[in-house]
């Protein structure tokens, strides 16, 4: 145990982080959310874009700091050779590196995975490119807007009758770098069993196409080209959003007729609760036009959170949908805590979003924020690779550190 | 030998992001032994269906075995926990009551058995109020935020959207879930302790919003009821073409010049500033951009002038469908699609996982079981 590990499932895995905008420091984040000590290599003169925007200087970048959660910082400078010989040592003393760098910038920095293998034979490589590492489309890079367009997500989304929409255009780095984490932590125990380390070669397209994979499957088998349908579901009834006051929405789901007819009597129309048309599911699914027009008729008067909690007393599914406004101020939220408060490097105190999971026992907290740029420089140099301070003072001097 | 094998795990989940964060598990080697009331897994309910099999149910539970146990009955209960007294983990996902009736709730599996690694999928945390116990894909999206901004620039009158498919919050919060989980067999396999993991399904959603949500939190941005706070601006979006739809995202003045070049420097094209996204993205300027460049691109074929973009550097995306999906040779390549035979369907192909593993490939090999398939081996 080192003064930086937070406790927690992986404590005593250390992760070194070449990471930069939001894939791969989420994928680095939720590592240290579990209880690895992250050290974020960073330099000034290559520094990650996130430091840069939106604020007034890269100690109080408002996406940086909502991202970079106890994770620790440590110069290097790659552009010199011997800060390259100091990432090499510190290699030597990680176990696992992950980094979402563009294809083969690693390797012409001479720190490809024969590389690592060198210096730390159980080394475990992650990395994240758009397509993987190689392969017939492997230097294609791209942004999170284009996973999701890649990985089939944006053909899956929009209402019934229109274009494809896609879904909101910054999802995908944080499901990408979830599933690098996973992949990382499967690569842990194999190491633990067999002594073996590996190269985990994640294609972000691909993660994302896990999140429609079981219309993937049905396709191969049916060949029946799935559609984007809006809200509609075959299989429940009524299921839908739908249109509350002042602009509001709120989701409900029914699942069989006794589902349904809590609803209707809970909105108030006996009428439509005897309604033979929507008796069954089948004629709920046969007559869902006119359906959801009676209900966005019966909600459309409510607020939306107040109709919801009124629906979910008599055991109904359904909840407001939730600006950003409503997150911001949801007291479950800030009370479970989804929202920590954290301290950062630069000594301000911060709200930032958690992890979604609980540990008990042996929770991980969430209590440091995001660091300055190159807070940990001591721990690492003096402490971890065990620099004399003569050594230490030149290689800061000549740019190395930097 | 694959990355879990060696770990048993006992799935009693009844809902897709259980048996998904299972599957995951299952991906990586390890032993899931899957627990069905009598008649089946509720998900076997859900089509589309082949051959009067759930094809949802054939994909989200290869790899596991499969017993039926009535958890009402006592003795199907003691059996039970005889599988979970030989198992590493259990991956569960039903309601705080439903688990307290049968002893599965944390407290009751700490003190039966506490080497164990217990995963609850709940939607917002095991102990959430009772109202917030109960609650579907529609609803995680919804209460999350991602629907109310989904799509990009969606009007007022828009109906917020769940996202791709029925299901995309149940792997979403797989995701999480299996990751925490082997987090916690990691911890279990160094020191031999149990664990409690406590995953809500809502809180991946804000998790997956994490530097959108945090600068609001902080007073960065401002929250507001507005529909379009996720959007990023610029004339990013999705256009027709020939063949379906591309997807593009420009922000820098190297897009804008590249793009100029692939389309080959039309007049309409000069009137904007050199660095117009950056300093000068006005909403007239993207509105005049896009009506332009729809024109352009409508009779382009989608793959062509996806690689030609790539290749100038211009992040244009094709808008893959399905079939797209299942003949792109990157994923052929990487062998996303994994080949085996169904007794029903027979040779079938399963969408595996997004890694390659120098050591320990992920292997696809069981298809998903019959109900009770594995009794015999299991249960004897």
């Amino acid at each position: 145990m080192t003064p930086h590990q937070p406790g927690g499932p992986l404590a005593g895995v250390r992760v070194l982080a070449l990471v930069k905008v939001w894939a791969g420091p989420y994928a680095a984040k939720l590592l240290r959310a579990l209880g690895a000590e992250v050290i974020k290599v960073e330099s000034m003169g290559a520094l990650d874009e996130m430091r840069a925007y939106g604020g007034v200087d890269i100690e109080h970048a408002p996406y940086f700091l909502s991202q970079n959660t106890g994770v620790l910082s440590a110069r290097v400078n790659l552009k010199s050779p011997e800060g390259i010989a100091q990432l090499k040592s510190l290699i030597a003393k990680s176990d696992i590196v992950i980094d979402n760098l563009r294809p083969g910038a690693l390797e012409k920095l001479g720190l490809g995975y024969e590389d690592m293998k060198a210096v730390r034979p159980d080394i475990i490589r992650v990395s994240i490119k758009m397509y993987g590492n190689e392969g017939p489309l492997g230097q294609q890079t791209g942004y999170a807007p284009s996973f999701a367009a890649i990985g089939g997500l944006n053909y899956l989304v929009g209402h019934e009758g229109e274009a494809p929409r896609g879904i909101n255009i910054r999802y995908g780095d944080t499901t990408a770098g979830a599933a690098a984490a996973f992949g990382a932590i499967a690569a842990l125990h194999h190491r633990e069993r067999t002594g073996e380390g590996q190269f985990v070669d994640l294609s972000a397209v691909e993660a994302i196409s896990a999140m429609v994979g079981d219309q993937l499957f049905a396709f191969g088998l049916t060949g029946e080209m799935p559609r984007h349908t809006g809200n509609f579901h075959p299989d429940l009834s009524p299921h839908g959003v739908y249109p509350c006051a002042e602009n509001g929405w709120i989701s409900i789901a029914c699942d069989g007729d006794g589902d349904w007819q809590a609803l209707a009597a809970t909105l108030g129309d006996a009428a439509l609760a005897h309604d033979a048309a929507f008796a069954d599911h089948s004629g709920r699914i046969a007559n869902r036009g006119a359906l959801d027009a009676a209900i966005a008729r019966l909600t459309a008067p409510h607020d939306a959170s107040e109709l919801a909690e009124r629906l979910r007393s008599q055991g109904l599914s359904a909840y407001a949908s939730a600006s950003s406004l409503a997150l911001a101020s949801d007291e479950y939220a800030w009370s479970r805590p989804a929202y920590h408060m954290v301290e950062n490097g630069n000594g301000d105190i911060r709200p930032v979003v958690g992890p979604s999971w609980r540990f008990d026992p042996d929770p991980v907290p969430t209590e440091r924020g995001a660091p300055l740029l190159g807070e940990h420089d001591d721990y690492v140099y003096r402490d971890l690779l065990g620099l004399a301070d003569d050594e230490y003072a030149r290689l800061k001097a000549n740019g190395a550190i930097s | 030998m694959t990355a879990l094998t060696g770990l048993r795990i006992i799935e009693t989940a009844e809902r897709v992001c259980g048996e998904w964060t299972a599957r995951l598990l299952a991906d990586f080697g390890a032993e899931v032994i899957k627990v069905e009331r009598p008649g089946g897994s509720p998900t076997r309910r859900y089509g589309p269906f082949v051959d009067g099999e759930s094809t949802l149910f054939g994909y989200c539970n290869t790899n596991k075995k499969s017993v039926v146990l009535d958890l009402d009955d006592p003795e199907a209960r003691e059996r039970l926990d005889a599988m979970l007294e030989a198992a590493h983990g259990l991956i569960d996902d039903h309601d705080d009551a439903w688990c307290r009736d049968r002893a599965l709730d944390a407290a009751a599996m700490r003190a039966r058995h506490p080497d164990l690694v217990h995963c609850r999928i709940t939607p917002f945390g095991a102990d959430a109020p009772a109202d917030r116990q109960r609650a579907f894909p529609i609803n995680v999206a919804n209460a999350g935020g991602w629907a109310w901004h989904t799509p990009s620039e969606a009007a007022p009158c828009d109906p917020p959207l769940m996202g791709a498919g029925r299901f995309m919050t149940d792997f979403d919060a797989g995701l999480d879930a299996a990751m925490a989980t082997a987090a916690g067999l990691f911890r279990q396999r160094c020191t031999g302790q149990g664990q409690s993991v406590d995953v809500s399904e809502w809180q991946v959603q804000l998790s997956r919003a994490d530097i959108i949500i945090g600068r609001i939190l902080a007073g960065d941005d401002e929250p507001t009821t507005g529909r379009t706070r996720y959007d990023m601006g610029g004339p990013g979006a999705q256009f027709a073409c020939q063949n379906g739809h591309v997807h593009l995202y420009m922000t820098t003045a190297r897009h804008w010049k590249a793009l100029r070049e692939l389309m080959g420097d039309p007049d309409w094209a000069r009137d904007y500033p050199a660095d117009w996204l950056e300093f000068h993205c006005t909403r007239e300027r993207v509105a005049s951009f896009r009506r332009d460049f729809a024109k352009w691109v409508a009779d382009k074929d989608k793959v062509q002038i996806t690689d030609a973009a790539q290749a100038r550097g211009i992040p244009l995306a094709p808008v893959n469908t399905p079939a797209d999906l299942l003949a792109n040779a990157q994923y052929r390549h990487r062998g996303f699609f994994q080949a085996i035979d169904h007794p029903v369907w027979g040779p079938i192909e399963v969408p595996a996982v997004p890694y390659r593993m120098s050591a320990s490939p992920v292997v696809i090999s069981r298809h998903a079981p019959a109900p009770g398939a594995d009794r015999g081996e299991v249960l004897s």
